[in-house]
């Protein structure tokens, strides 16, 4: 027990970065979700491109990190754009479940691309600041920072996004009454070409800050731990993906490090976490942490 | 004003308007009446581009606007208050307002905006007051206002209405078609679709009478008012006859 507390400001460093990656991807998923009712199943393979593009862009083409990082988040953002052109606007007739069922095509076709492209098992994406940094009872590499920073301005940039700008004020009203969100003028087919653009960007964040290694298989693991934040925090709610991130991040980290430490279990359980905490919550409060329920009269 | 033409709508291979031929009169109030199912909702959903249509037009000033798409109505000054109200039900009532006038959002309207929300606000005193109460803690009759006063928002040429009185004390539906004749004295071309045959004749100029997605019947309202076939429709006694 006392090994365990020891080790616990390393837990919940650790916890905090992966936490952050999960709120970028669960924000991802939020976004598409408030403005179209989908849920993208292919949100974790916008992150495997972030990841693959920087990648290419700096290792591969020499380009300077900030350029190559930039670059990579604004192709990535350009399949988004294209994957909604493409697929989902030619759907918007059909049926959400429809769109939904032809996301996990897009993800399967977005994997097996990034493995005839990148077809190793992982590449080494250079740290932003390599090095790590000593804090009391805890040592992190110093891309932790740039995580926690990324993160901090991606969902402050969301929030303002949809509390202050016209485009955001009227996805908004998409995600709260679509029907209406139409008969305002809202183009609603614009907004959702928007919303998988910004999904598509933010993702590729968590996949190029989430270094050292990319690859063209993170985008599953990736995708349902997102989906496990989004839907533990509140689907559709920026500050419960937030919450929903953090929660699982530290939950990861603590679950296993007690398991092991206290109980002398082996750590190969880490992944059952998200699972068991997605069937809990949905369980027991389906509406998620900060959701507010349905209470939406008909 | 608006002239529809040999309209058919289907619901999958459900034909729920059969080439229908109306014409919304400009400055009046013209109203379809019929019961539920009739058709009516669908109709209107139709001309605010919500839904295709297969067959037929829906001319407005000298344009075809059948399928077009819903924000190029609205922009074309088409607004439609719709069925069970819609409100932003987590917005506030100011913000469910603003979105109302989402297509003249720049600076440039900033003054027309201004005077359109007053004109609202003065409408309808009742919202006034609760400007930045929640949309979905509202009464129907004040949700029923707020539709209205959003759709105003957008600064249409004609205003589509569908059932209005739908779940409303009498008091509150006295008070909303009072606010009808108003914005009719103001100018505004309205539609008017109603269950309630006798509010809506009384309040409109024009009537045409729905049944089964067809127009069985039309005449000048007070007419209509006082015509025993509205019963036989409504009850489906022609219907009987036919069969």
């Amino acid at each position: 027990m006392v090994d365990f507390l020891r080790n616990c400001p390393q837990y919940l460093a650790n916890g905090l970065a992966n936490g952050c990656i999960y709120i970028l991807v669960a924000m991802g998923f939020n976004i598409i979700y408030n403005s179209t009712g989908i849920i993208n199943f292919a949100q974790g393979e916008f992150s495997m491109f972030g990841g693959l593009f920087a990648y290419a862009l700096a290792v591969s083409a020499g380009l300077s990190l900030p350029l190559a990082v930039l670059l990579a988040i604004a192709a990535t953002g350009l399949i988004g754009a294209c994957m909604e052109r493409l697929m989902i606007y030619p759907l918007r007739r059909a049926s959400v479940l429809t769109a939904i069922i032809a996301t996990i095509g897009a993800s399967i076709f977005f994997k097996s691309l990034g493995r005839v492209l990148w077809p190793n098992e992982a590449y080494k994406v250079p740290e932003f600041t390599p090095g790590n940094i000593s804090l009391p009872g805890a040592t992190v590499p110093r891309q932790f920072l740039w995580v926690l920073g990324l993160t901090v301005i991606s969902v402050l940039l969301v929030y303002v996004f949809f509390s202050r700008t016209r485009a955001g004020r009227a996805m908004r009203a998409c995600s709260v009454n679509r029907q209406a969100a139409c008969l305002v003028g809202i183009d609603v087919s614009r907004m959702s070409f928007y919303s998988f653009l910004l999904a598509a960007a933010l993702g590729s964040v968590a996949g190029l800050a989430n270094a050292p290694y990319a690859s063209y298989s993170i985008g599953l693991d990736l995708g349902v731990k997102g989906f496990t934040a989004a839907v533990v925090g509140g689907l559709g709610n920026t500050f419960g993906a937030v919450t929903g991130g953090l929660v699982l991040g530290l939950l990861e980290e603590l679950i296993p490090g007690f398991l092991t430490v206290v109980m002398g279990i082996s750590t190969g359980y880490k992944g059952a976490v998200a699972s068991i905490l997605l069937i809990m919550v949905l369980l027991l409060r389906p509406q998620g942490i900060l959701g507010k329920g349905m209470v939406e009269k008909v | 004003m608006l002239e529809i033409s040999n309209l058919s709508a289907f619901y999958g291979n459900i034909e729920a308007l059969r080439a229908v031929d109306l014409w919304v009169r400009a400055g009046k109030i013209t109203t379809i009446v019929g019961a539920n199912g009739a058709g009516k909702t669908t109709l209107l959903r139709a001309v605010s581009g919500l839904i295709p249509t297969r067959y037929g037009e829906i001319r407005y000033v000298g344009a075809n606007i059948a399928n077009l798409e819903p924000h190029r109505i609205v922009r074309m000054g088409i607004s439609h208050v719709p069925e069970g109200r819609q409100v932003f039900a987590s917005m506030s009532v100011e913000e469910n307002l603003m979105l109302g006038a989402y297509l003249r959002s720049g600076r440039r309207h900033a003054r027309e905006v201004k005077k359109d929300f007053d004109f609202v606000r003065d409408l309808f005193p009742g919202l006034a007051q609760r400007m930045h109460q929640q949309a979905g803690t509202l009464s129907g009759g004040e949700q029923q206002m707020l539709a209205i006063g959003r759709a105003l928002m957008s600064r249409p040429r004609v205003l589509l209405l569908d059932e209005p009185s739908m779940g409303l004390a009498p008091m509150v539906i006295k008070d909303i078609f009072a606010c009808l004749r108003r914005l009719h004295e103001e100018g505004l071309t309205i539609l008017l679709v109603e269950q309630d045959a006798q509010i809506a004749l009384s309040v409109s100029h024009y009537g045409y009478v729905m049944r089964a997605g067809k127009i069985r019947l039309e005449g000048e309202s007070s007419e209509l008012l006082r015509s025993e076939d509205i019963r036989h429709i409504y009850l489906g006694e022609d219907a009987m006859l036919e069969g």
